[in-house]
């Protein structure tokens, strides 16, 4: 998940399902890529709403530019997560952008195998 | 060393990418389990983004694995490489590269392919081509593509 680059590490790819404790993703300041249906979203708050699968989120979207916020469509958000001492989340999103059309079955199983592969590879270098 | 990799823009996923070996020489050369690379493809949703106009624009791709820095070299009106070059030819260039500039947009999916160099020690690709993939389904494909190549072309990893 290190970046070699800018400042802000790489956005990893979360389920909404996956991320409440004892996830390591959800810690204060993680760096994450979330998608899921727009529920609902305010325009005074710049809060919106994402469910996937059951699990729901809140995005912080003032940071974001170009974005129509259509409900009901699928949004993917990369950003850093603030987690409240209650351990309430929002994530504040710095790039977002609409993935009507994505496969989310061919998503999330290509996910698992990433994941597969990175961790294969991350041994193999250490050996 | 294996050198048929070297010949093609190599699939990657950017955690694989940022850690190919570079060999100590100036410049650096860059092998994959003992395979020689020299260009690669990358794609992911571009994240941060610095132009400079007639310099350079420098942006970062962020496919889930990592972040990876590109520089597209919009120098070409000054630099004494193109200085030796019909000026209608490099005009072409400096077209496409600033028409190319402009379709990397922050928060949109880009597929990057160029030369892998190193900038400070870190690995980089300095584009020879990019392009705006507007499918949501591209990167989850070129994931798929980059395991697949990685398992059977690329070498296997010992396990």
């Amino acid at each position: 998940m290190a970046s070699s680059g800018p400042a802000v590490g790489s956005g990893a790819p979360v389920p909404l399902e996956e991320l409440r404790p004892p996830s390591p993703l959800f810690a204060d300041g993680a760096s994450l890529r979330v998608l899921g249906k727009l529920q609902e979203y305010s325009v005074e708050t710049t809060v919106a709403i994402i469910v996937d699968a059951g699990a729901s989120l809140k995005i912080d979207t003032q940071h974001l530019r170009d974005l129509h916020f259509r409900v009901g469509s699928i949004y993917q958000f990369i950003g850093e997560l603030q987690v409240q001492p209650d351990n309430e989340a929002v994530l504040r999103a710095r790039v977002g952008r609409n993935v009507d059309g994505l496969d989310l079955n061919l998503y999330y199983q290509s996910l698992q195998l990433v994941r597969q592969f990175q961790a294969e590879r991350t041994r193999y270098q250490s050996t | 060393m294996d050198k048929s990799l070297s010949l093609v823009h190599v699939k990657l996923l950017a955690f694989d990418l940022l850690s190919l070996a570079q060999s100590p020489t100036n410049p650096p050369t860059f092998s994959r389990d003992g395979a020689s690379l020299s260009r690669a493809e990358a794609l992911g949703v571009v994240v941060s983004r610095e132009h400079k106009p007639d310099r350079f624009l420098k942006f970062a791709v962020d496919d889930g694995t990592g972040c990876v820095p590109c520089v597209l070299w919009l120098n070409h009106a000054t630099s004494p490489y193109f200085a030796r070059q019909r000026p209608q030819g490099v005009r072409l260039i400096a077209d496409m590269a600033n028409g190319q500039a402009s379709l990397v947009k922050l928060g949109s999916v880009a597929r990057v392919r160029g030369r892998i160099t190193s900038y400070r020690g870190a690995v980089q690709i300095t584009v020879s081509s990019v392009a705006a993939e507007r499918d949501p389904n591209a990167e989850v494909l070129h994931w798929l593509d980059c395991l697949k190549l990685a398992r059977r072309v690329y070498g296997r990893p010992r396990s």
